[in-house]
């Protein structure tokens, strides 16, 4: 076995030494995350002591996203549910067309803040839209539901955000 | 301190033997895969967004939730790569620096032995219950959750949807034909030592609940509940041994017409799960990412 690999080993590296000219560099990486990356840890080794809501368990937000029978041509799958955060495909004629989301914004106070200055209402929750393919609005000053879809326009995204149970997540 | 995302992403080589198996097997899942190894053009990919703020927001988030080893994100790593590094020489990583030509794995031939079908066949099953406990880790959902992973399978797009398309063509039906989920099925039924004694079996036991019997039932479940949509897939693309090998050839010098001879270099010489897995990762964090921001 252990001659085999160095057989292995000797013919790759001839391969490869062989192939010198034929090589082609990769393009060069980008170092732009490289100080978040590095900020990340640091976060971690001393997080804040600030207190939080207790964590929202999976299997608590999947049941306020849009019933099947609500979503007329559209077919909704499930496609993660974890602690703090749902995620659903929303699909048409087998194509993924947008995302829905519910996520616990009670740890990420900048997520929360943009909601300050939305100028519109949903069932009376603040909602703005976010970038060019989001729109999104904010229940019980802790929930994030947002549509995420590169096809869909703003209406049509807010149009599917009706469909959620708003009401029932207030309610958690 | 566990590598970042990013520098996971971006430790993917952009051309390689993989790459080009992949993307020889393109015409299974036309369109589905784009080698994505930058982590600004993943995101870009995912969000469909333009500004540069918005796009360091969500990457800096997704930096975040990875590192924090509780989101499962880093284990669903481990696994597809685990998956690869048991099947995969240290060396053949090297062919990766080989590009602008067509890959040379003649010089392996000459080494490679093929595996015994009942080996093949159980080394392919257990692969497929890595990707259930990838999917699951990524989803948040227990080990074990066949039926969710089986109905999602359907759904599976772009970097998966490729991982499955080369699993099934080269794990599957180049070695072991058009019979291969009843090899598969027949060979988990053998002694369990052959299950525990595979190569990767290591890097998936640790996520399916039970002891050994039990894992096994999870491994076959999985196989038998998913047989109608990976046969469909193979009888509706067209995969075939003669198909496979035909495309594979037109993409990799492989001199050797033997079947189960170019199985075998190809599972060696190549990393698929490790490098549409990392990408799927990438992907599902990113998407997670713009949805909390």
């Amino acid at each position: 076995m252990i001659l085999r690999r160095m057989l292995v080993a000797l013919a790759v590296v001839a391969a490869v030494c062989a192939g010198v000219n034929g090589c082609k560099k990769d393009e060069p990486k980008s170092t732009r995350w490289d100080d978040a990356a590095a900020a990340v840890t640091t976060v971690q080794v001393s997080p804040s002591g600030a207190p939080a809501a207790p964590a929202i368990q999976a299997g608590v937000l999947p049941k306020y996203f849009p019933k099947d029978e609500s979503l007329a041509g559209y077919k909704r799958v499930h496609s993660a549910d974890k602690e703090g955060y749902a995620e659903a495909k929303l699909q048409k004629d087998g194509k993924e067309v947008a995302i829905l989301s519910i996520a616990d914004a009670e740890k990420l106070a900048y997520a929360k803040a943009k909601f300050d200055t939305a100028a519109d209402k949903l069932d009376g929750y603040p909602l703005m839209t976010v970038g060019n393919n989001q729109t999104s609005v904010l229940v019980k000053g802790r929930f994030q539901v947002k549509v995420s879809s590169q096809t869909l326009d703003n209406d049509a995204r807010k149009g599917i955000l009706s469909k959620f149970d708003l009401k029932g997540l207030e309610g958690t | 301190m566990s590598e970042s995302l990013h520098a996971v992403l971006e430790g993917l080589p952009q051309s390689s033997l993989t790459t080009h198996v992949l993307g020889a097997l393109d015409w299974i899942v036309p369109g589905e895969w784009t080698n994505i190894t930058l982590f600004e053009a993943m995101i870009k990919d995912v969000t469909g967004e333009t500004d540069e703020a918005l796009i360091q927001q969500v990457g800096e988030r997704a930096l975040q939730l990875y590192a924090d080893e509780s989101t499962g994100y880093q284990r669903a790593v481990q696994v597809y790569r685990g998956i690869d590094s048991a099947s995969t020489v240290a060396g053949a990583a090297a062919m990766a620096n080989l590009a602008g030509q067509r890959f040379e794995i003649l010089s392996f031939l000459t080494d490679v032995t093929p595996r015994a079908d009942t080996t093949q066949a159980i080394d392919a099953g257990i692969k497929f219950a890595g990707e259930l406990v990838g999917f699951t880790l990524c989803n948040g959902l227990p080990g074990d959750s066949v039926g969710d992973f089986v109905a999602s399978l359907a759904n599976y797009g772009k970097e998966e949807r490729m991982r499955l398309a080369a699993w099934l063509a080269i794990d599957c039906v180049l070695p072991l034909g058009p019979d291969f989920v009843t090899k598969v099925l027949e060979a988990l039924d053998g002694p369990l030592e052959s299950i525990q004694e595979n190569r990767v079996f290591e890097f998936v036991s640790e996520h399916l609940p039970g002891g050994i019997a039990e894992q096994r039932d999870t491994i076959k479940k999985n196989v038998e509940e998913s047989r109608g949509h990976l046969e469909g897939m193979v009888s509706q693309h067209g995969i075939t041994q003669e198909t496979v090998l035909a495309k594979v050839k037109e993409y990799v010098a492989i001199a050797d017409d033997k079947l189960d001879v170019a199985a075998a270099a190809l599972d060696l010489g190549t990393n698929t799960f490790e490098h549409t897995g990392i990408q799927t990762v990438a992907r599902r964090v990113i998407t997670r990412a713009y949805g909390e921001i």
